[in-house]
């Protein structure tokens, strides 16, 4: 498996623990509100990272094997995908909470931080404890 | 007004995003483009690239679209 699918698997699994928490944050505490919120928010930026790692993935293969591009990385899906949501919480407004969508909405973006930090920090310790043959 | 607060707020959030996606899409084309074998760190690169540079006209976008709609 190469390094880029790892890392992909490695985002998708903290993407699913935290919707799992937000369920559980649904079912079991009085902030249903929030919860739901946080819940639609992270599902469509779920969906936008599994679309840009798709895209990504295909975009990487057609130049390696053509040489050259073919197709978009699907910007503007994903700003629709984030704008539908934040018209799903106005319209429902006593359902979603607004703010909470909106933290949902960049929940990937700090996973995707989070984990380049993780591994950056990781393989540099990796490094230091090679020896050194010179 | 508001409309006018919306269309600025996508407008030069489109603008910042689509010149910093072009730059770093070209420099990865032209890598895998030279070295297919790199084509792994590379894409990786590029994803975390596009995601960061992306994260600011999408949250542009619901910015805007609350100003219209609240």
């Amino acid at each position: 498996m190469s390094e880029y699918d790892l890392m992909v698997r490695r985002q998708r699994k903290w993407m699913l623990y935290l919707l799992a928490i937000f369920v559980v944050g649904v079912g079991f505490t009085s902030y249903t509100r929030i919860f739901y919120g946080l819940l639609l928010g992270t599902t469509v930026s779920f969906y936008n990272l599994w679309l840009l790692q798709h895209k990504t993935k295909a975009f990487g293969k057609a130049v390696a094997e053509q040489g050259k591009a073919r197709g978009g990385l699907g910007t503007f899906s994903r700003l629709a995908a984030a704008v539908l949501a934040v018209l799903i919480a106005l319209r429902f407004e006593e359902t979603f909470h607004i703010i909470a969508v909106v933290i949902g909405i960049v929940t990937s973006y700090f996973v995707l931080a989070l984990d380049g930090i993780v591994q950056f920090i990781t393989h540099s310790k990796k490094k230091q404890n090679i020896p050194n043959d010179n | 007004m508001a409309a006018l607060a919306a269309a600025i707020a996508i407008g030069l959030a489109a603008l910042g995003a689509g010149i910093g996606n072009g730059m770093i899409v070209s420099k990865t084309v032209e890598g895998i483009a030279r070295q297919p074998e790199l084509r792994g760190p590379l894409q990786g690169t590029m994803f975390i690239g596009v995601a960061l540079v992306e994260a600011i006209p999408i949250i542009a976008a619901v910015i805007a679209f609350m100003a219209i709609f609240m």
